[in-house]
């Protein structure tokens, strides 16, 4: 039983050699390639741009954003994990209340009771209002 | 889930339902000390219902353990039910005055301290390593949001200070009970404890195989950041001295019992059998020699009373520590519970202990607005009665008859002696001689230097009255330590048997 624990750390050894072999390789792979001149290098401003793709970025300093957005994100993490239980619960309570009958719904309305007083608590205290 | 495990987990739900209350009552209530009672108050709901189990009256609460086996509703779980309920009454009415002052997030203040205690509450009834785990997770957050509540320079840098040294000790703990696993394949405590007799035994090394050994070791390193103990002291006494005084007695006296009683609990199921626990008896017993003498030393030069209190309560875990060293295994007659029932009986009397010292402090600086020791000068004569009270605190801390700190040093220290561990109570002895030098310091202080101003201190009621109450405890638990010791003998009987 030991050995066989030890031996399921072998996995783990060989998944940190590919992990590090396989980038080192590439970007080892793409530095030969140069040298032979097989690889062109022709540097433009975009390419170095950190992101290659999408929109160009828009000043070059770290700059402050509105503190505000934390509120919105912090209920909007509550409010989506409260989704995630909810639907699968949803698709199931014919099965549910067949075995557990009335618990099946109350057990949910409890834990929605829950997350309601957090909604109404962040109400009261004015998190929603964009001052 | 059934019935059944909900009545198991009533004080618990109760105790959730009473911190969600608050909440909602915040927003209707404008008298924070009106929100303060009514919180004391449905504070009864938990008690009822941990009384409920303890007498069977209503419902079925004779199941041995619930939820799969991971909460357990016995009676030692109950006893720190009752010690942490009346800790926080006690705290809550202490902080009365302290909560008016804030001026905002009064109503939140109450709750966290409350779902702090929820997770206590879980914490003791856990019987499962990752139930402990959560539990333990659920009062250290709640506890590093009050540390920092009150969000000046000291109180931030304590909150984060604990908030980052508890995830550390959250890792080590569970890299322990990982290895726990990985050796066992269970996490539940009374599971491990047979298989690790089936696993092969190298009689050389302690607790069988380097494999348990570690995590023990680690497993008591994350446990011993909650209890205050060397070498995961550090953060003590600067949290103690940035936080809010209410929480830094919260902290030493409800985190720390609760913390104990874990230990105790893991210890005594999971590694109960005769071999193991003298093995562990040694861990525990260097690491309450040290305990003592850090926290007694570094005590001795200290200016600041919290900060001087924080040490302090390393010099005292060190000594409850003499209670869980002092094993059942090692004792040759009838006396098998007199460890961990000693300590039970020193964590009630130093909560009844510290409360008391904490809340006189409170009183004091509510007027002088200072921590330092000078500030209590002539305090006899400012008020006589806050000098008496704390006076009363302080020499049982240092443990004088007929103080309940007396009584509970004499218990664990002759429990250390039966079990062989006569060099232990030894240092525990002079431990305590040399915590006179700073504990007479504060009565010095008190009645024999000349205040700068003669302006009386008055205290406001409901503080007086909480370290009134800690103080008539400290007194009557001293005079009949029985009442507490038989308690404690009821709460073993299943632990230990």
């Amino acid at each position: 039983m030991i050995q066989d624990y030890f031996r399921s750390y072998a996995v783990l050894i060989i998944f940190v050699a590919v992990a590090v072999v396989v980038p080192i390789g590439m970007l080892g792979i793409s530095y030969m390639a140069s040298l032979v001149k097989v690889r062109p290098q022709r540097s433009t401003r975009i390419k170095r741009a950190p992101y290659e793709g999408g929109m160009r970025p828009l000043g070059d300093k770290p700059r402050r954003f509105n503190f505000r957005y934390y509120y919105y994100a912090l209920l909007f993490v509550a409010f989506d994990v409260e989704t995630v239980l909810l639907y699968p619960w949803a698709v199931r309570h014919g099965v549910l209340s067949r075995q557990f009958g009335w618990a099946a719904l109350g057990a949910v309305l409890v834990f929605l009771f829950v997350v309601t007083v957090g909604y109404l608590y962040a109400w009261r205290k004015k998190a929603l209002e964009w001052q | 889930m059934t019935v059944q495990d909900l009545w198991l987990l009533s004080p618990e739900i109760a105790m959730t339902g009473v911190a969600i209350a608050i909440v909602f009552a915040d927003f209707f209530i404008s008298n924070k000390r009106t929100l303060a009672y009514l919180a004391v108050g449905l504070l009864a709901l938990p008690l009822l219902f941990s009384l409920n189990i303890w007498f069977g009256v209503v419902g079925d609460t004779t199941a041995t353990s619930g939820l799969f086996g991971s909460i357990v509703a016995d009676r030692f779980a109950l006893f720190f039910h009752f010690l942490l309920l009346g800790i926080t009454a006690t705290v809550i009415i202490g902080s009365v005055q302290y909560i008016e002052r804030l001026k905002e997030f009064e109503g939140e203040f109450i709750a966290l301290v409350l779902l702090s205690v929820t997770g206590m509450l879980l914490l003791v009834s856990a019987r499962e390593l990752i139930s402990i785990y959560v539990a333990l997770e659920l009062t250290a957050l709640p506890a590093a949001a009050l540390a920092a509540f009150r969000r000046d320079n000291l109180s931030v840098e304590a909150g984060l200070k604990f908030i980052i040294l508890s995830a550390v000790a959250s890792a080590v703990l569970l890299y322990g009970i990982v290895f726990i696993y990985g050796y066992t394949g269970t996490t539940n405590l009374a599971a491990i404890l047979v298989r690790l007799n089936d696993l092969p035994v190298d009689s050389s090394v302690p607790f069988g195989s380097y494999g348990v050994l570690f995590a023990v070791v680690m497993i008591v390193a994350g446990f011993a950041f909650k209890m205050a103990v060397v070498p995961w002291q550090m953060w003590v006494p600067d949290v103690y001295q940035g936080s809010p005084t209410p929480v830094a007695a919260f902290l030493s006296t409800a985190s720390k019992a609760s913390a104990f009683a874990v230990v105790i609990r893991i210890m005594y199921t999971s590694f109960g059998s005769v071999d193991l626990q003298q093995d562990w008896s040694a861990l525990f017993a260097v690491l309450a020699a040290a305990s003592m003498v850090f926290g007694n030393l570094l005590a001795l030069s200290q200016t600041n009373l919290k900060r001087l209190l924080g040490y302090s309560t390393i010099a005292h875990a060190g000594y409850m520590l003499v209670g869980v060293a002092a094993v059942a295994a090692n004792t040759s007659s009838g006396s098998a519970i007199a460890g961990p029932q000693g300590t039970m009986y020193y964590l009630a009397g130093y909560a009844f202990t510290n409360l008391a010292v904490f809340f006189a402090i409170i009183a004091i600086s509510n007027r002088t607005g200072s921590n330092e020791i000078s500030s209590l000068n002539g305090l006899g004569k400012r008020s006589p009665l806050l000098g008496v009270l704390l006076t009363v605190g302080v020499i049982s801390l240092l443990g004088i008859p007929p103080t309940v700190g007396f009584m509970s040093k004499a218990v664990v220290f002759s429990a250390a002696v039966n079990s062989g561990l006569l060099w232990l109570a030894v240092i525990g002895v002079v431990n305590s001689v040399v915590s006179a030098f700073y504990y007479l310091r504060i009565v010095r202080a008190i009645y024999f230097e000349e205040p700068k101003d003669d302006s009386r201190i008055t205290a406001d009621v409901p503080v007086l009255f909480a370290t009134s109450v800690a103080v008539v405890g400290v007194a009557l638990f001293g005079a009949v330590p029985w009442l507490i010791l038989r308690l404690a003998e009821k709460s073993l009987e299943l632990l230990l048997a």
